[in-house]
């Protein structure tokens, strides 16, 4: 089965006059088709980079990335046409209304006008912003932004969806709408890529996980898995969370983590 | 090329969106226009001054207000904005040619000067101005000065990128005022003294400043306006190619 991500010693390094840091070091991944994966890690791990290099908005240093079977630096054109993106901020145009981003959007994945009008109706009903449809983005909420940015990711039907930290600084209803929305949209066929910092969250939604720390794999495998996995090599009397899988990859405490990694419950 | 005109649509119904934006460019430039023919419009009255051709020291100061306008570009801050809050990688993770994105900014800034231009023009009808080449020349002076907003515009989208920052971008826009002022924008370059005619023949905005002002005081000449077309087509084309360039490098 094609995989619908797939690195080998994926690099990134970024260079200044004065310094150079290696953001990642070397990422060996690879995503099943249909799967809902969490990409975990603390902040300044090498997530959202990875992610960057994966949907062509960074370049890569070395290594090679495949999305859906396209070679992201050698085809980036062909590459996009395949992948939605949302990124950390819900990256929108505040003087346009949620109906006109969503045309725009289509548009420029190739739709006709009227195709484009037809999907953003659809699309509104479908991330619960139809009375708002005609206001501009900047009246919108955090948690109404970041469904018009899911939204926005969905134009044109991607074979595989990257979302950085999709529910960051959402209240409790609004990330359960996103859960809600991500399980629904990996139902239809989609491959999910999920990066975030609640473990909570990569427990609930995700098949399969990898945690990354300092710009490497450190873990990998399914939650139930990876837990079974510390038990066993811990001798640990009680069901570990992933909490502690997370630390125990990471070589944390839990006075450490604190401020890097969340537990947040919906 | 749809991908185009949907993006120059965009920033076309930003522009509408943000009146406020608009008309210090309008009014500034009017202002400019009426504080210089108060200041020495008797120095240099129609009738017996040679250089205005019969017409009113309106006519020979208007390009220094159409450039101003021309100037005022807000694409760059728009730009930086989209920068800071995410959406240009929402637009950078679509298939279209990354260049559209800066391009479609900037023919929205040609058609806003277009816009502009006949409004001021019409503005300074009541002081006594025609355009002594007629109407094709009345389209020149529009193309020309729309030229000119897309070159500054594109020098300031270009200086957005590399930046990043809205600081920079808006200091970087402040560079025009000593163009401007190192122009004959006053008097014609030969009543220059000799080291402020030297400074204007350096910069590149004289000619497209004698374009303009030949196109409204003389019948048509064609060395002139050629001078100040080949000048803003150059503009043009370098910040153009430095805006494409860098924004398929942007990283």
């Amino acid at each position: 089965m094609e995989a619908a991500v797939e690195t080998e010693k994926l690099v990134k390094t970024f260079k200044s006059r004065s310094d150079t840091v290696e953001a990642v070091r070397g990422v060996d991944l690879r995503v099943q088709a249909g799967e809902i994966f969490g990409f975990l890690g603390p902040n300044g791990a090498g997530k959202s980079t990875t992610v960057r290099m994966l949907t062509t908005l960074t370049t890569i240093t070395s290594g090679k990335a495949r999305v859906s079977g396209v070679d992201v630096a050698a085809d980036p054109d062909e590459a996009r046409r395949r992948i939605g993106v949302a990124l950390q901020e819900a990256g929108l145009d505040p003087r346009q209304s949620g109906r006109e981003l969503l045309i725009l959007q289509a548009r420029l994945f190739g739709a006709s006008k009227a195709e484009a009008a037809k999907k953003a109706a659809e699309l509104l009903e479908l991330v619960d912003l139809v009375d708002a449809a005609d206001r501009l983005t900047r009246t919108y909420s955090g948690g109404m932004k970041r469904r018009l940015d899911l939204g926005t990711a969905l134009v044109h039907q991607p074979e595989v969806l990257f979302l950085d930290e999709p529910t960051t600084g959402l209240d409790p209803a609004s990330r359960l709408a996103v859960w809600e929305e991500v399980r629904r949209i990996n139902s239809l066929g989609t491959t999910v890529f999920l990066t975030t910092q609640y473990l909570e969250e990569a427990d609930q939604l995700c098949d399969r996980l990898a945690i990354i720390d300092g710009g490497l794999i450190v873990s990998e495998g399914t939650p139930d898995g990876l837990k079974a996995d510390l038990r066993r090599r811990r001798g640990l009397q009680h069901d570990p969370t992933l909490d502690d899988v997370f630390l125990d990859a990471t070589g944390r405490t839990r006075e450490r983590v604190a401020g890097e990694v969340q537990e947040v419950h919906a | 090329m749809s991908s185009l005109l949907v993006l120059s649509e965009r920033a076309v119904r930003e522009a509408k969106r943000t009146p406020d934006a608009l008309l210090p460019t309008l009014f500034i430039p009017v202002f400019f226009l009426i504080v210089n023919v108060g200041q020495v419009g008797k120095i240099f009255p129609a009738d017996t001054t040679l250089f205005l051709e019969g017409q009113s020291y309106a006519a020979f100061t208007l390009p220094s207000s159409l450039l101003l306008a021309a100037s005022f570009g807000s694409s760059a801050l728009y730009l930086v904005e989209e920068i800071e809050n995410g959406y240009l990688d929402k637009l950078r993770a679509t298939p279209v040619p990354r260049s559209f994105i800066s391009l479609g900014r900037l023919s929205a800034e040609a058609i806003k000067s277009v816009g502009m231009t006949i409004a001021i023009v019409l503005i300074a009808l009541p002081f006594g101005i025609s355009i002594a080449s007629g109407p094709l020349g009345f389209v020149l002076l529009i193309v020309i000065t729309a030229g000119w907003a897309v070159g500054y515009s594109g020098f300031l989208q270009f200086v957005a990128l590399k930046t990043r920052g809205a600081a920079a971008t808006q200091s970087a826009s402040l560079i025009f005022f000593p163009l401007l002022f190192l122009t004959p924008n006053f008097v014609p370059r030969d009543m220059l003294t000799r080291p402020m005619e030297i400074a204007a023949t350096l910069n590149p905005v004289t000619y497209v400043m004698e374009a303009m002002r030949s196109l409204i005081l003389d019948d048509f000449n064609a060395t002139v306006v050629g001078r100040g077309f080949l000048v803003v087509a150059v503009f043009v084309a370098a910040m153009l190619w430095l805006n494409v360039r860098t924004m398929r490098t942007y990283d």
